[in-house]
């Protein structure tokens, strides 16, 4: 079965007047259909450009980035831009939603991109339930909700292209543990109902949720 | 239009109103200016074109006076007269006549005789001085139009302008004394000349009309005249007048007439309003200029304070056009909405510079008064679309990564 993202030798250099910097170096790896990962390492080992590179935002100095068996150094940028939209769910450590749309919009946002106009709202209903948001809440602002339940309309905005891979940056990190723990148990969910899920963090507590760990130090992976 | 840019413009207008009316206001005021000053100007175009229509189609010739002939009548004698000392040689003879009304034919040329004169109308009235024509009696209905009474038919009958009428309490049947002490006699007033405005060949608003034989027997002119007019009914003008001219300045080194084609003339006065029109309107164009600027600011404003918003569209999906789109949205309603309310009270701003300068404002609701508003309506829209671009394709090639770091 083909791997859902490949890198293969891939290094990432930022060219700074001090000096080139390597984020990552020579870097190799695979992620199946169906994983759960946790990205970890001590801040600057590299995460972050790894998950910008994994959600295609970035590209490569060299080597090769396969998402879905497609290459990213072919695609152009409104390729990139269909693909992260179509395969790729993005959840942020500040959950970024659009202040001036509601719940629902929030949600639909993907969808509307794709199809140009407005969506019915269906299947955003279906999959806030999926994400346990009460109903009461679906006409509300972001700037109504907690930061809980903010990050379950994220996760609900991420899931609903049904994308091929969730890429999750630091998701609980500003949560307190208790809803931390909450959003871990639904991503540990919708991981046993399929979804391939990549989650860098800092934090061991989420790495227990997750299946594998890559451990990155200076642009390397360690472990 | 129910894209979800669309929606995000109208929300991010709506969350940031006084901004957003500021910026309209300036698009307002731009558009008022634009199309209040175009309004004024096409209305004054409008008016001085309803003075001058009935002078058109003539060739008027006068004798040439060494600087271009002087198409609102050569001067005269004074009151006394004019056929002595060195303005004897500044008179057409009756052979120059009848050479342009050959030339002229089929159209009709009219031998015009002028000078001012002293008069008094009725019993103890003050002593004036007006001007007075001498015109052959078959060619005054081809060339003037009475409001009241009838062409005088007889020698000791007159016309007189509307303007000389109604300053001078003058009706059908008055009598004028003509020369001091009424020394040339009294004319009997048989019709009242319609208003003619400005006018190139005569005019006669302010002036008696005479027949051609009572003004040459009084004045002692014989056969010589100060201007001949040729109404031209068929065929052009500029084709006249340059008929005449190749006859009678075959020299240029020795002129001997100077020919006026009103419509030329009318068209320099029609020019000369459209610059004058366009002038004003450009004045008016700067505050949109200023109001331009001001959108820009209000764009730039608006991309830094949604770089954060930029890059969560951008990394989820949105492509560089989607977010251009959603700027330019924003521009669009600010230019469309400001520009129509503009538009509006440019009409307002109109009617009342009309009522003002122009003491009218029956040219308010024609067809070219209206066209500087749709002009200033679509300029509003263009400059807030232009100012709005820059600003918006900033924000769509904002680079994601940096985007969703900006705090």
């Amino acid at each position: 079965m083909q791997p859902v993202i490949q890198f293969s030798d891939v290094t990432k250099i930022y060219p700074l007047r001090a000096g080139d910097v390597t984020a990552l170096d020579h870097i190799s790896f695979e992620v199946e259909r169906g994983e759960f990962i946790a990205v970890m390492g001590p801040s600057g080992s590299g995460k972050s450009t790894l998950l910008n590179l994994m959600g295609c935002l970035d590209t490569p100095t060299s080597g090769d980035i396969f998402i879905g068996g497609s290459r990213v150094r072919d695609m152009s940028d409104d390729q990139l831009t269909d693909l992260r939209r179509d395969r790729i769910g993005f959840i942020f450590q500040y959950f970024n939603l659009f202040p001036l749309l509601n719940v629902i919009e929030n949600v639909n946002f993907p969808l509307m991109l794709k199809s140009g106009t407005v969506v019915d709202p269906k299947k955003a209903l279906e999959v806030l339930r999926a994400v346990q948001l009460e109903e009461e809440l679906y006409t509300h602002t972001s700037l109504e909700l907690s930061g809980g339940q903010q990050q379950r309309v994220a996760i609900a905005r991420a899931l609903i292209n049904n994308p091929d891979i969730l890429l999750c940056d630091e998701p609980t990190g500003n949560l307190d543990s208790r809803t931390g723990k909450s959003i871990m148990q639904l991503m540990t969910d919708l991981n046993k109902k399929g979804s391939t899920i990549i989650v860098i963090t800092h934090d061991p507590m989420v790495a227990e949720y997750t299946k594998r760990t890559i451990r990155i130090e200076d642009g390397r992976i360690a472990s | 239009m129910s894209t979800i840019f669309w929606e995000i413009s109208k929300r991010n207008i709506r969350l940031h109103l006084l901004r957003s009316s500021l910026a309209m206001l300036g698009i307002v005021i731009g558009v008022v200016a634009i199309a209040a000053m175009g309004i004024l100007g096409s209305s004054m175009v409008l008016m001085v074109s309803d003075t001058l229509s009935s002078v058109g189609d003539s060739v008027i010739v006068t004798p040439y006076s060494g600087g271009g002939g002087n198409p609102m009548g050569p001067s005269d004698g004074g009151p006394s007269g004019g056929s002595s000392g060195t303005m004897t040689s500044m008179k057409l003879t009756d052979q120059d006549f009848q050479k342009i009304k050959r030339i002229a034919a089929p159209n009709v040329a009219i031998p015009v005789l002028q000078t001012a004169e002293h008069m008094r109308v009725g019993v103890g009235s003050e002593d004036i001085v007006a001007t007075m024509y001498g015109l052959p009696p078959e060619d005054v209905p081809g060339l003037l139009i009475l409001s009241a009474g009838g062409y005088n038919s007889g020698e000791s009958g007159c016309l007189v302008g509307s303007t000389f009428a109604d300053d001078h309490n003058i009706n059908v049947g008055s009598r004028i004394s003509i020369g001091i002490n009424g020394e040339k006699g009294t004319l009997r007033v048989t019709g009242i000349i319609e208003e003619r405005g400005m006018s190139f060949d005569v005019s006669t608003d302010n002036a008696v009309v005479v027949t051609k034989d009572w003004f040459e027997t009084t004045y002692d002119r014989n056969d010589e005249y100060d201007q001949v007019v040729v109404k031209v009914k068929s065929g052009d003008t500029a084709d006249v007048k340059t008929a005449i001219e190749n006859q009678f300045n075959r020299n240029p080194r020795q002129k001997t007439v100077s020919v006026t084609d009103s419509n030329e003339l009318l068209a320099t006065i029609y020019e000369t309003f459209g610059t004058i029109t366009t002038f004003v309107t450009a004045i008016g164009g700067i505050s949109m200029i200023v109001a331009g600027v001001s959108i820009f600011n209000i764009m730039m404003m608006s991309v830094t304070e949604r770089i954060k918003e930029i890059g969560i569209m951008r990394s989820i999906g949105t492509r560089k056009y989607g977010v251009m789109r959603m700027f330019l949205y924003e521009a669009a309603i600010i230019g469309v909405v400001g520009s129509v309310i503009g538009g509006v009270l440019s009409l307002v701003a109109g009617y009342a510079m009309s009522a003002f300068m122009l003491q009218t404002t029956k040219y308010l609701f024609t067809v070219s008064s209206m066209i500087p508003v749709v002009e200033g309506i679509l300029f509003g829209i263009v400059v807030c679309l232009a100012c709005g671009f820059y600003p918006a394709w900033q924000a769509a090639n904002l680079n994601p990564i940096d985007a969703l770091r900006h705090e």
